[in-house]
C-alpha cells in the first residue's frame, strides 16, 4: 500500500514538470488607466523597464505616415527635468542599457538596469510619458536622421522596398498598405502642433502597458510606480475604427523594381488572419515545414538539390488586424521567376493534398518549443512578451501556455488549414525586377 | 519537497523609507546595491570521482550539461597541436552512431553540442534532456576517432597556421607568450606548421584516454531537473566512465622578467601597424586578497574607453582605434600587459605614453569620480551578465577550479565596492611593472626602428618563431649615383623602353581573384585606356557580376551586390592627376623622393616616395616595380593598402606583372593574370 502511494505520487510530480513552463506575474491598473504587469524573479539582480503604447503606423493620418516611428526617436530627445543628449548618458553611467522600436501595431521602450536602479528606470518612463519636450529643434534633429535611417535601410538596401510594395498591393482600405517608416515628405510638411497633438493623442496612460520584470520586491515597486506613474493624467479613450479589407479572390500580378539589385526575386504573399487567430498559428507552423532552416521543404529541394535557387524563404508578417504571409525566392542562373513559382505551388499542393509526415510535425514541434523557451530566458524577452500578449494579443496568460496552441494543432489542422488560405486566387505574385529591366 | 538552496546576501544593507512624496526633478538614487543570489548547487561524486554539480532551476522548460576538466597545463610539445585536433574532432558522432546520424538527431530535436579539449556541453528543452545527456555522455565517452576526420581537421588547423603567417597580430600573439613564458612552458608554447604535421592519429588516441577520464572533472547540470532523477541517469550513463591514473606534470619554471625595461622587436616587413605589448609576468590567483583591487586598478589604467591608456593614445593623440591593458589570473604563472596596434610612425610616441600612463596610475592617486565609475561599470556588467544561467555554472565551477572560499561570488560586489583610492595606488605598484618588463613590438623595422631606438630603451631582436636574433639590416646605404630619376628610368627601360611603353594605349588583364577567408573564386576583367579610364568587372559563377568600379576620365562608380556608390571626391581628384597608365612615364622626376634602399619580401628594392603617404618599391636588381604603398583616410582611421607585383610576363613588348597581391587592412586580394592583352578588345564605352 505504501509503496503503490508513493509511485502516484512520482506520477504526479511527472505530470507536473512535464508543463514546467511558469512565468509568473501580477498586473493591475492605475486609476489613470495605465496597464501595470510585474513579473518578480530574484534570481539574478537585473530589473527591466518597459512601457509599450498602443500605438503604430496603422494609427497615423494618411497624410501624414512616419509619425509613429518619428516619435520613438522624438522621446528620446529629453522631457522637463532630462536635458536634451543627456538620456542615454543617465542609462550607460548607471550600468544599463536601452533601446526602442516601432511596428504598425504598437511602439515599445525599454531599459535593463542592475535592479537597485529600478527607480531610475521609472523615472525615466514616467519622463518621457509624462512631460517629453517636443519642440522644433528636438524635431529638426530626428527629420535628419529619420531621413538617414531610411536611406540606410531603405532606399539604399537591396530588396529594401518589397514589402513597401507588396503592402501597397495586398491592402486597399485599411492603413496596413502603408509603410512604418513613412513618407519624408509628409515629415517634411508636419507642423510642430501636429506632433504635439499626436503626443497628447497617443501617449496616454490608458493606451499604455507598463511591465517591470525581474529581480524586484513588487510591493515596493508598486509605490514608486504609483509615485512616478499616477500622477500622469488620463488622456481621451481611443477610437480605432479601422476599414474592413475585402477577400482576394483573384489572382493578382505586380511588378516592382529597385536599383539595388541585379538579381530578381519572385515574391508569392497571401492574405491570412490577426495573429490573435487559431489559423494564424496553424499557418506559422507551415512556414516554418516549408523554409525555416537548411532542412526545410523548400530550402532543401531548391537550394540544395535542384539548385534553382540562390535563396527561398517565407516571412510570416503576423499583425494585430491581418497577417501576410510571403514566400519568396532568388533565382540562379537562367531559371525563370516562374519556375521558381511552380516549384513552390508543388510544395504547397503536397500540402494541401497530403498530411505531413509525423516526423516533420514532431520536429516542426521541437522547433517551436525551443524559440517558445528561448524568447523567455532574459528578462527583457519576458517584459517584451508580457506586454506584447496584453496589449496586442488580450490575454498575458499566452506567455505560459500559448505553446498548448501549437501542441493542440494536428496535422490534419495543417491540410486544411493550407487548403483556406495559400490558393492562387488568393494571392499577389509580385516579380521584383531589378530597375534597368524597367521598359 | 524544495530542496533548493539559495543564500540571499545583502551587500549593504539599507531600509530605504518609501517617500511618498517624489521630487521628480531629480534623477532618484540608485538602491542599496543590489542582492545577489546565487543558486547553490547541490554536489554528489560517482565512484570514478567525476564531481556532479546540479542546479535545479523550473523556470524554463530546459537543461543545460556542461562537463569541464580540472587539468593541470598540458605540455604538448613537439606535437603542439594535438589537444586543438582532438577538441575539434570531438562531437561528431560516436562509436556507436555514425557522424550524420549523430549531428541529424541532435538538429531534429532542436538542441545544441559542442565539444573542445577542455570539456563539453549540451542543452535542449526539457523533453529532450535525458537524450541529450545520453548523447554527451557517449561523445565524450566513446568518440568517433577516425583517420579521415583527423585528416580534414588537421588540414584547416595548417590552413590556418598559413593564412596568419603574415598577420601581425597573429604572430604578437605567439611570440608575445614565447617570450613572456618561455617556449617550453605550456603557456609559450606554440602550434606551427611543422609541430601540426608531427601529430598523428595515435597521438590523438593517446591524448583522448590520458585526458578524457573523470578525474577532476566536472558535469555542471542546470535547469529544468529532478535532481534524484538527473543523478540516477548520470549514473547510469557515466559510471562505466574509467579512472584514469593521476596525471601528473611537470611544468617549468617561466622566463624571468628582465631586469630593467627591455623592448623586444621583431620584424615583419608588411606590416602596416605596429603591434606593441608591454608585459611582465605576474603571480595573481583570484583567491588572493587584492584581486579585487587590481581588477578596479586595471580598470582604470586600461580596462575600456575612459581608461588612462586609451584616453591618451586614442583620445588625446589619435595613434590608435583603441589601447587596453590586462592582468591575467593563474595557479602558475600570467602576464599584465598593455599596449595597442598604432601605424608605423607614431610606435615610438605610443611606446613612451604607454610607460607614462602606468608610471602616472603608480605615482599618483586616482581621482574618486575614476574610482567610482570604474566600479560602477564592473558592478553593472557582473550583475547583468548574472541573469544568464551559463554565468551560475562558470561561478560553481570557478569556485572550485581555483580553490576560491565558498562565498567568493557572493562577497564579489562588496569586495569591488570596498576598493580605496590607496588600493589602487598600492596594487598598481604591486603588479604593473614598468621597469621589470619586456615591450614586445611585432612591426616594421625599417620604418620605426630608428626612432625607437631614440626612446634609449635597449632593444633585442627575435624572428616571428621568437627566436633571438641578430638586429636585422632594414636599410642599406644608397649606392652612389642612384637617385629617383634613375629609378624610374630603369623602370621603364626594364619593362621594354619609353617607345614601346607609350605605344601602348588600352590594356585588357582576364585574371582569377582569390579572398582569404571566401570560399569563393571569382573572376576580373581588368581594362584600362589611355590617359585614366578604368574598369574592373568581377564575376563568380553561377551568380554573375558582382562587383562593378569603374572611372570613365570625369565621374566613376562602384557598384557590389547591387548597391551603387559614386566615386569619392577625393578619389575623383586623384584620378584626374593620372596622365597616362604607366605613372612613370608622367612623373616629374624632381617632385620625387628616393628613400631608402630596402627589402620587399627579401629582395632589395628602391623605395620611391611620390607623395606624401603614397610609395612605389623597385627592385634593385631588375628595375622592376615590385610594390605600391598607400596611406588613405577612411572612416577616421588611416589605412594603408599595399599591392606587391610580381611575374612580370612579355606582351606585345612591353612586361606586365602576372601577379599582384592587394592588402588593405585584413583583407587580402590575391590576382592571376590568366591573360594580357595590349591595343584590343577595349573601347570607350567599357568605362561608362
Amino acid at each position: 500500500m505504501k509503496k503503490c502511494l508513493f509511485s502516484l505520487a512520482t506520477l504526479l510530480g511527472m505530470t507536473l514538470a512535464v508543463s514546467a513552463q511558469e512565468v509568473k506575474f501580477e498586473e493591475y491598473d492605475l486609476s489613470n488607466g495605465m496597464h501595470v504587469i510585474l513579473h518578480q524573479d530574484n534570481s539574478a539582480p537585473v530589473v527591466t523597464t518597459a512601457v509599450m503604447y498602443h500605438v503604430g503606423a496603422k494609427d497615423e493620418n494618411p497624410e501624414r505616415t512616419g509619425f509613429a516611428h518619428f516619435f520613438e526617436h522624438l522621446l528620446f530627445e529629453g522631457t522637463e527635468n532630462i536635458p536634451k543628449g543627456e538620456w542615454f548618458t543617465i542609462v550607460t553611467s548607471a550600468g544599463g542599457s536601452n533601446n526602442a522600436n516601432t511596428t504598425d501595431d504598437r511602439t515599445y521602450y525599454y531599459e535593463v538596469f542592475p535592479s537597485n536602479n529600478v527607480e531610475l528606470g521609472l523615472w525615466m518612463e514616467s519622463e518621457r510619458l509624462l512631460h517629453p519636450v517636443i519642440n522644433q529643434d528636438g524635431v529638426d534633429t530626428q527629420n535628419e536622421v529619420v531621413k538617414e535611417e531610411k536611406r540606410l535601410r531603405v532606399d539604399n538596401s537591396p530588396y529594401g522596398k518589397f514589402l513597401e510594395k507588396i503592402k501597397l498591393n495586398m491592402f486597399k482600405k485599411h492603413p496596413y498598405k502603408g509603410t512604418t517608416i513613412g513618407k519624408m515628405a509628409h515629415l517634411d510638411a508636419a507642423t510642430l502642433e501636429e506632433f504635439q497633438a499626436f503626443n497628447t493623442k497617443f501617449y496616454v496612460p490608458n493606451n499604455a502597458v507598463l511591465v517591470v520584470a525581474g529581480d524586484i520586491d513588487s510591493a515596493e515597486v508598486k509605490v514608486m510606480i504609483e509615485n512616478y506613474f499616477g500622477p500622469i493624467p488620463r488622456g481621451e479613450d481611443i477610437e480605432r475604427n479601422f476599414p474592413k479589407e475585402d477577400p482576394i479572390t483573384a489572382p493578382m500580378r505586380a511588378k516592382a523594381y529597385d536599383s539595388n539589385i541585379q538579381i530578381p526575386a519572385i515574391m508569392a504573399a497571401y492574405r491570412t488572419p490577426s495573429f490573435k487567430e487559431r489559423d494564424s498559428y496553424v499557418l506559422s507552423m507551415i512556414s516554418t515545414y516549408l523554409s525555416d532552416g537548411k532542412t526545410s521543404k523548400l530550402y532543401k529541394k531548391m537550394v540544395d538539390d535542384k539548385k534553382m535557387a540562390l535563396q527561398v524563404g517565407a516571412i510570416n508578417l503576423s499583425q494585430e488586424d491581418y497577417g501576410t504571409y510571403i514566400l519568396y525566392g532568388l533565382p540562379l542562373g537562367d531559371v525563370s521567376l516562374d519556375d521558381l513559382v511552380a516549384e513552390m505551388d508543388e510544395e504547397i499542393l503536397k500540402l494541401k493534398n497530403n498530411l505531413i509526415s509525423e516526423r516533420d510535425y514532431q520536429k516542426i514541434q521541437n522547433k517551436f518549443e525551443n524559440n517558445f523557451v528561448s524568447s523567455n530566458s532574459s528578462f527583457e524577452g519576458i517584459a517584451n512578451s508580457l506586454a506584447r500578449y496584453y496589449m496586442l494579443y488580450g490575454d498575458v496568460n499566452l506567455i505560459n501556455n500559448e505553446i498548448d496552441i501549437y501542441r493542440s494543432i494536428t496535422r490534419e489542422e495543417i491540410q486544411s488549414v493550407a487548403n483556406k488560405y495559400l490558393n492562387a486566387n488568393q494571392r499577389l505574385l509580385l516579380e521584383y525586377l531589378p530597375e534597368s529591366e524597367k521598359e | 519537497m524544495k530542496t533548493k538552496l539559495y543564500i540571499l546576501i545583502a551587500v549593504f544593507f539599507m531600509s530605504t523609507g518609501v517617500n511618498a512624496q517624489i521630487d521628480r526633478s531629480q534623477q532618484p538614487k540608485p538602491g542599496p546595491a543590489p542582492k545577489i543570489s546565487l543558486e547553490e548547487p547541490q554536489e554528489f561524486e560517482l565512484k570514478n570521482g567525476l564531481k556532479i554539480m546540479v542546479v535545479e532551476n523550473h523556470k524554463l522548460p530546459r537543461v543545460s550539461f556542461n562537463l569541464a576538466f580540472d587539468r593541470d597545463p598540458v605540455v604538448e610539445g613537439s606535437k603542439a597541436g594535438v589537444t586543438s585536433l582532438l577538441g575539434s574532432m570531438l562531437g561528431n558522432g560516436t562509436t556507436n552512431i555514425s557522424k550524420d546520424e549523430f549531428n541529424e538527431e541532435i538538429d531534429f530535436l532542436g538542441a545544441r553540442l559542442n565539444f573542445g579539449f577542455g570539456g563539453g556541453s549540451a542543452s535542449s528543452i526539457t523533453k529532450y534532456s535525458n537524450r541529450m545527456l545520453e548523447l554527451l555522455a557517449d561523445a565524450a565517452m566513446n568518440p568517433l576517432l577516425t583517420e579521415e576526420e583527423f585528416q580534414k581537421e588537421k588540414e584547416k588547423l595548417i590552413e590556418g597556421i598559413k593564412s596568419s603567417a603574415k598577420s601581425v597580430d597573429a604572430i604578437a600573439g605567439r611570440v608575445g607568450g614565447a617570450l613572456a613564458y618561455g617556449k617550453q612552458h605550456p603557456y609559450g608554447e606554440f602550434i606551427s606548421e611543422e609541430t601540426a604535421n608531427e601529430v598523428t592519429l595515435e597521438d590523438i588516441n593517446a591524448y583522448y584516454e590520458k585526458y578524457f577520464n573523470p578525474n577532476n572533472t566536472y558535469l555542471v547540470i542546470i535547469g529544468d531537473v529532478k535532481t534524484k532523477a538527473i543523478m540516477k541517469l548520470v549514473k547510469k550513463h557515466f559510471k562505466k566512465w574509467d579512472k584514469a591514473d593521476s596525471m601528473t606534470t611537470v611544468i617549468v619554471e617561466p622566463n624571468e622578467n628582465p631586469k630593467t625595461l627591455e623592448i623586444n622587436f621583431i620584424d615583419m616587413p608588411n606590416a602596416v601597424q605596429s603591434n606593441i605589448s608591454l608585459s611582465s609576468n605576474v603571480s595573481l590567483k583570484m583567491s588572493d586578497p587584492d584581486y579585487h583591487a587590481v581588477l578596479i586598478a586595471n580598470k582604470i589604467l586600461g580596462g575600456g574607453f575612459n581608461s588612462y591608456l586609451n584616453m591618451n593614445l586614442r583620445e588625446e593623440h589619435g595613434y590608435t582605434y583603441g589601447a587596453r591593458s590586462s592582468v591575467g589570473t593563474d595557479k602558475y604563472v600570467s602576464r599584465f600587459s598593455a599596449g595597442a596596434a598604432v601605424r608605423n610612425a607614431v610606435t615610438d610616441s605610443a611606446v613612451v605614453e604607454t610607460v607614462k600612463e602606468i608610471k602616472r596610475i603608480k605615482a599618483e592617486p586616482v581621482a574618486a569620480d575614476a574610482l567610482s565609475n570604474a566600479k560602477a561599470k564592473y558592478v553593472g556588467d557582473f550583475v547583468l551578465a548574472l541573469e544568464s544561467p551559463s554565468t551560475i555554472a562558470q561561478y560553481a565551477i570557478s569556485t572550485k577550479v581555483n580553490e576560491l572560499p565558498e562565498d567568493f561570488y557572493t562577497t564579489y560586489l562588496q569586495k569591488i565596492n570596498a576598493v580605496t583610492i590607496e588600493d589602487v595606488q598600492r596594487v598598481a605598484n604591486k603588479y604593473f611593472s614598468a621597469e621589470n618588463a619586456r615591450i614586445i613590438i611585432v612591426g616594421k623595422g625599417s620604418e620605426v626602428i630608428e626612432n625607437l631606438e631614440k626612446t634609449g630603451i635597449p632593444i633585442n631582436y627575435f624572428d616571428t618563431f621568437a627566436n633571438p636574433v641578430e638586429k636585422p639590416e632594414f636599410s642599406k646605404p644608397i649606392p652612389a649615383g642612384v637617385t629617383a630619376a634613375t629609378v624610374v628610368d630603369g623602370y621603364i627601360t626594364a619593362i621594354g623602353g619609353l617607345e614601346a611603353v607609350k605605344a601602348v594605349t588600352s590594356v585588357m588583364v582576364s585574371a582569377d581573384v582569390t579572398i582569404e577567408g571566401m570560399p569563393f573564386k571569382p573572376t576580373a576583367v581588368i581594362k584600362t585606356m589611355s590617359p585614366n579610364m578604368t574598369s574592373m568587372e568581377m564575376s563568380i559563377e553561377g551568380m554573375g557580376t558582382v562587383m562593378k568600379q569603374k572611372y570613365n576620365g570625369s565621374e566613376g562608380y562602384t557598384e557590389q551586390q547591387g548597391m551603387k556608390m559614386p566615386m569619392s571626391e577625393t578619389k575623383l581628384a586623384e584620378k584626374t592627376e593620372e596622365k597616362g597608365l604607366f605613372p612613370e612615364t608622367y612623373l616629374d622626376a624632381t617632385t620625387l623622393t628616393l628613400v631608402s634602399l630596402t627589402a620587399v619580401e627579401g629582395v632589395d628594392a628602391y623605395k620611391v616616395m611620390v607623395k606624401e603617404d603614397s610609395f612605389r618599391y623597385y627592385d634593385a636588381a631588375s628595375g622592376l616595380l615590385v610594390r605600391t604603398e598607400k596611406t588613405e583616410e577612411a572612416q577616421g582611421q588611416k589605412v594603408t593598402s599595399v599591392e606587391d607585383l610580381s611575374d612580370y610576363r612579355n606582351v606585345n613588348g612591353v612586361l606586365f606583372p602576372f601577379g599582384r597581391k592587394i592588402t588593405a587592412g585584413p583583407q587580402v586580394i590575391g590576382m592571376s593574370a590568366s591573360n594580357i592583352t595590349t591595343n584590343e578588345g577595349v573601347s570607350a564605352d567599357d568605362f561608362n
